[in-house]
């Protein structure tokens, strides 16, 4: 299918957090209860729109376990998007977060979009990380964030979403060189590629969506 | 060599010796040497010796090869020569090549010595992340060799270097840039790395997708020519069956990226499709290969039917069907093509539908399932491609009842066309054709048109044969099983016994039409007790799942074969354990389990072709049944019987129950749908009766505030009641008012220029005043009242205007406030629908009301600045008035002072007369009195 953009998106974090769910959720709309452990990376794909615009995403949805952390690293740098996830039920994987988003700006490049979820917002009673740390952290490494339940689909399309807003909105503001594909972003087989050399085109971009 | 005793002076006695030390001195000086110069000849000199003393050069020299590559990182052309000198030491690919005159033997040694040597290198898994480091550097005598060099490293210890390469972070992008090259032998030769790369490897293969491969790949085989390209167009579609095979990942991620669609132009071949190079058929063949792997019966059924439909819609089916078709097409080509088109359309209904209306460009046009069936049972056609058209016939009918049903009717006497060729007649002539291969293919084929369809079964048992003349026609059912009893090839009794067990398997009419003819029992029981070689175990396997078939799918109709019957028959001729035994002949088969492994029909020879893939899983399915049901005593029969039936009531009225349950569940949905949206209506419909009535509020509101407006101006001016208000007319009301309001504002207007004329006029009056108040004359004064009485009237007339615009714009408010008061109450009980229109019009006539609000207040301020205009002119007037007074006074003191002087002159003239004096006339005097004033009084 036609598309104006395509973006790169990786899912992280630590094992069981939901990662392979959310991507499940969001592809498929449906939630997979057994956990089933991801070996290396899986791969998904779904298209959205934003502001009018028809955006593929390609989801590569990473294993949680240490043992793949040395092959996951490969898919940060052509990432456009990172999807950051934690459990709310389970501290520690809130406080492995540090290490993963080290990780994360070591190996990416510096314009990646990284959303932090806090999955599994429907076990309510068993809550170990409140919202506002959540919030807190965020705000401190300058993420977004949002908590999300991939059982319930509660918040699922707009942390895949809200990600992709970001990233559009970084193109328009001319932050991502959008013809070198190792950032993660391709530009849809339509698109006049002349506008999108500029750095600056809001001016082309609207003319575009005008004729659209 | 020259060079070398160049270097080493005159150590040249005896090479093998002398070599060996060379070597060693070779690698003292590029340990130790302090000149970059120095180190460069050395490793230089060693490059040379490599080929042809590698073992040696291999064991003296890889450390410090190793350390010039850590150590001298800035001078590319040494690190070259190390690098070249490590790749002769550890490729075995060039010693292959340069010593073929070598025995085997030989060989098998060098190519122990490049495992050796790479064991060594990969010692240090630093070493390799070394080599990936050094493929950075741009100059091509360094990134060249690098790549030979981790190539010849993959190929010798594959999983070693992929696990090293794997976990450093930028190992898989940096080799994937090689792609990007502009140097074509690097781009080529990272394409081969890529390859041993991936091999196996499915971390790797999604890491190299993830890095754009496909992209890079398709768009490399796109400029080098599609199929007509090279090699390097061969390499790429290695590299990509690479990462496709068995990596559901990257296959997913291949359908998404819309790179099917890509491979269409692939088979885009022209009319002339004679003499195609042998490279052009290796790269279709890779390309077709790549298709298939998208479609495979083994991957997961929603990948491959969402492949296949992708592949439908993008129009690639259609074109692989045009090379089907075409002329020329070499025959492994056209063959691999079949099989192709066979995986695209299996099981997806759309693709089936799609192949049953393709024809052959013949004359007349054919379709091309015939034109594939007579390639099918033409003995002169290959075995393989023989083999494909099965397959391709399964594929079109595998989970096709519609297919299956058309085929099946070619047969039946209703629907028979005498002056076409048929399906159905292509299969009985291969079925009852002397070649066995025929015989085979065909009865598997008939079977696939009734796998799993009782319909087509029962169909079938229809269709007679004319044998010969003037005997009666035979059932197909019946001349299959006089066929298997005149004792033809295996090939041919196997496929028969196949289709036969197919047919009859799960349909009971079957069994009873095969039991009616008295024939065939006794045949089966004779084939299955007899002893025969080993040539006949199949089939005496098969004879026995047919017996067996018989037994478990009996209804008992027939009196001399019933389930009992049978049994006892089995029992007494054969045995029980004799008959199980038999039985197990079909699975002990030794080509029994590599049929069972994949659906596509392959065999190594035409002998081995005798087990059908669908045929395998009928016989997992019923070996069991039938060694139960043969086993069973008849008491336990019956036991089980009247279990089975009370267990079927039981299971009948759960059922009943069930049904109900999801009745009643669907009536409870439906229901509870309906609250629900009769709550919502609800809702809205409270909403909008509370909107309502609010407005209403409203409504009465701005009417009582209006009313009392009213009420405070003039209530006389409500003349104009013969207006009355028609609801419908509202709108055309609206425009009226508006158009009211319209006139009014031009009236304004004019009044407006009238006032300020008026104003001009008042001024020029008051200066006329001003300069009237000193000698008031008596004309003046009546002007003056004149003009005054002029303008009064003027300020009435416009007083009137003004009265008149305020009793329009009395009526007007009036009027839009009836329309809106109008509209408010009949909105309680109507529909939403009308109160949207309603309300939107009140809103309309609310804010027109309000502008008419507007402009009354304007008018006001005019008028009352009218009328304050007038109150100056009346002060004015009154003014005047006293001044004109005032002179009137004057002059009637004058008038006195006349008559007084008057009476004096009077008096005088008396007197004057009196004295004797002649006095004038009076009127003389009357007429000079007045300019004679002043000489009077000076005579005084």
């Amino acid at each position: 299918m036609a598309y104006a953009y395509l973006f790169k998106y990786i899912i992280i974090g630590d094992t069981g957090v939901g990662k392979s769910c959310l991507l499940l959720q969001f592809t498929d709309k449906r939630f997979q209860p057994v956990h089933d452990l991801t070996i290396g990376v899986e791969f998904g794909a779904r298209m959205i729109t934003i502001d009018g615009k028809q955006i593929k995403l390609q989801i590569w949805d990473t294993a949680g376990q240490e043992s793949f952390r040395s092959i996951t690293r490969s898919y940060y740098r052509g990432a456009a998007g990172a999807l950051l996830v934690y459990d709310i039920t389970r501290r520690d994987t809130f406080n492995h977060l540090t290490t993963w988003l080290e990780d994360a700006r070591q190996h990416s490049n510096s314009n990646m979009v990284i959303m932090l979820i806090g999955n599994k917002s429907d076990l309510e009673s068993r809550r170990e990380v409140k919202k506002e740390e959540g919030e807190a952290f965020a705000r401190e490494h300058g993420l977004i964030f949002m908590e999300t339940s991939a059982k319930t689909a509660s918040n699922v399309e707009e942390a895949f979403i809200n990600t992709a807003k970001e990233i559009y909105e970084k193109i328009q503001e001319g932050v991502f060189d959008i013809n070198n594909e190792a950032n993660g972003i391709k530009i849809g087989p339509q698109h006049p590629t002349t506008n999108s050399t500029l750095p600056s085109s809001q001016g082309g971009q609207h003319a575009g969506g005008g004729c659209c | 060599m020259n060079f070398l005793r160049g270097v080493m002076g005159g150590q040249t006695t005896g090479p093998q010796p002398t070599e060996a030390e060379t070597i060693q001195k070779l690698c003292d000086r590029v340990a130790s040497s302090t000149l970059l110069e120095d180190r460069r000849d050395a490793v230089r000199a060693l490059k040379s010796l490599s080929k042809k003393y590698r073992m040696e050069v291999g064991v003296q020299s890889m450390d410090h090869l190793i350390n010039i590559l850590q150590t001298d990182r800035t001078d590319s052309e040494i690190l070259g020569y190390a690098l070249d000198t490590l790749y002769n030491v550890i490729s075995n690919d060039e010693e292959e090549e340069q010593d073929e005159s070598e025995d085997e033997n030989a060989q098998k040694q060098g190519d122990d010595a490049g495992t050796k040597f790479t064991e060594k290198f990969l010692q240090d898994p630093e070493h390799i992340t070394l080599l990936l480091t050094l493929l950075e550097e741009f100059d091509f005598h360094v990134r060249w060799p690098c790549v030979k060099l981790l190539t010849a490293l993959l190929k010798n210890q594959g999983i070693q270097v992929q696990g090293i390469v794997l976990v450093s972070p930028m190992g898989v992008s940096r080799l994937m840039d090689l792609l990007a090259d502009s140097r074509e032998v690097i781009r080529n030769d990272g394409l081969l790395l890529l390859q041993q790369l991936t091999k196996g490897n499915a971390a790797i293969q999604k890491i190299v997708a993830f890095e754009n491969a496909f992209e890079r790949l398709l768009d490399i085989i796109t400029e080098e020519g599609s199929s007509d390209g090279g090699i390097v167009v061969e390499d790429c579609l290695l590299l990509l069956v690479n990462l496709l095979k068995n990596n559901s990942s990257n296959q997913n991620f291949f359908k998404e990226g819309s790179y099917i669609q890509r491979m269409k132009p692939w088979f885009e071949v022209g009319e002339d499709n004679s003499g195609w190079s042998a490279q052009k058929v290796t790269n279709l063949h890779l390309m077709l290969q790549l298709v298939r792997l998208m479609v495979s019966p083994v991957n997961s059924p929603g990948a491959t039917a969402s492949s296949q439909k992708c592949m439908y819609q993008c129009g690639l089916l259609q074109q692989l069907c045009t090379i089907l078709m075409a002329t020329g097409v070499p025959a492994d080509i056209l063959t691999e093509t079949i099989n192709t088109v066979s995986e695209v359309i299996r099981g997806s209904q759309v693709n089936q539908d799609y192949f049953a209306s393709v024809n052959a460009p013949s004359n007349p046009p054919r379709p091309a399932i015939v034109v594939l069936l007579m390639s099918m049972v033409n003995e002169r056609q290959p075995f393989v491609l023989r083999c494909a058209v099965l397959y391709c016939f399964q594929c079109f009918l595998y989970k096709n009842q519609k297919g299956q049903g058309e085929i099946v009717a070619t047969l039946l006497p209703s629907t028979i066309d005498a002056n076409s060729i048929s399906a159905g007649q292509l299969l009985c002539g291969g079925l009852f054709s002397p070649d066995s291969l025929s015989n085979w293919c065909a009865a598997v084929a008939l079977a696939h048109a009734l796998q799993d369809n009782l319909t087509q079964k029962e169909q079938l048992l229809r269709v007679q044969l004319a044998t010969s003349l003037g005997k009666p026609p035979v059932s197909l059912l019946q001349q299959c099983t006089n066929i298997l009893s005149q004792g033809s090839k295996v090939q041919t009794r196997v496929g028969l016994l196949m289709l036969l067990c197919t047919w009859i398997s799960n349909c009971p009419i079957a069994v009873t039409h095969f039991l009616h003819n008295q024939d065939n029992v006794p045949f089966l029981t004779a084939q299955i007790s007899e002893n025969l070689g080993e040539d006949e175990r199949l089939v005496q396997g098969l004879c026995a799942l047919l017996l067996g078939i018989c037994v478990y799918y009996n209804d008992n109709s027939l009196e001399n074969y019933t389930k009992e019957k049978l049994k006892q028959l089995i029992e007494k001729r054969i045995g029980k354990e004799n008959f199980i035994e038999k039985l197990g002949f079909i699975t002990k088969h030794e080509l029994y389990s590599r049929a069972a492994l994949k659906p596509q029909p392959v065999f190594l020879s035409p002998e081995q072709m005798l087990f059908d893939h669908e045929f395998t899983r009928l016989v997992k399915e019923l070996e069991g049944l039938i060694t139960k049901a043969v086993h069973k005593s008849s008491e336990e029969e019956k036991k089980e019987e009247e279990v089975k039936k009370t267990l079927e009531q039981h299971d009948n009225i759960v059922t009943q129950y069930k049904e109900l349950i999801r009745e009643q569940d669907a009536q409870i949905q439906e229901l509870k749908e309906k609250v629900a949206s009769m709550t919502t209506q609800t809702e809205q419909l409270q909403a909008t009766v509370s909107q309502q009535q609010s407005q209403i509020q409203q409504h009465k509101d701005q009417y009582n505030i209006l009313k009392l407006k009213l009420g405070k101006e003039n209530q006389s001016q409500s003349n104009n009641q013969g207006d009355t208000q028609v609801n419908g007319l509202q709108t055309e009301e609206l425009s009226q008012l508006r158009e009211q309001l319209e006139e009014l504002r031009r009236q304004q207007t004019l009044l407006q220029t009238q006032l300020s004329e008026k104003d001009a006029v008042i001024d020029s009056l008051k200066s006329a005043t001003q300069a009237a108040e000193g000698p008031a004359g008596g004309s003046d004064n009546t002007e003056l009242l004149q003009e005054l009485e002029a303008l009064k009237n003027q300020v009435q007339s416009h007083l009137a205007e003004i009265g008149h615009l305020k009793a329009e714009r009395q009526e007007l408010q009036r009027r839009a406030e009836a329309a809106s008061s109008d509209t408010a109450p009949p909105s309680d009980n109507s529909s939403d629908a009308t109160n949207a229109e309603l309300q939107s019009r009140l809103a309309a006539q609310t804010s027109e009301t309000e502008k008419l609000k507007e402009g009354r207040s304007e008018l006001e301020k005019q008028l009352a600045s009218a009328t304050s205009t007038v109150a100056i002119l009346q002060t004015e007037k009154s003014k005047l008035q006293t001044e004109v007074q005032e002179s009137k006074k004057e002059q009637d003191d004058l008038l006195m002072l006349l008559a007084d002087q008057d009476q004096k002159i009077h008096s005088l003239k008396q007197r004057l007369k009196d004295l004797g004096e002649t006095v004038e006339d009076e009127d003389d005097i009357d007429a000079r009195d007045q300019t004679s004033d002043e000489e009077d009084e000076d005579e005084d």
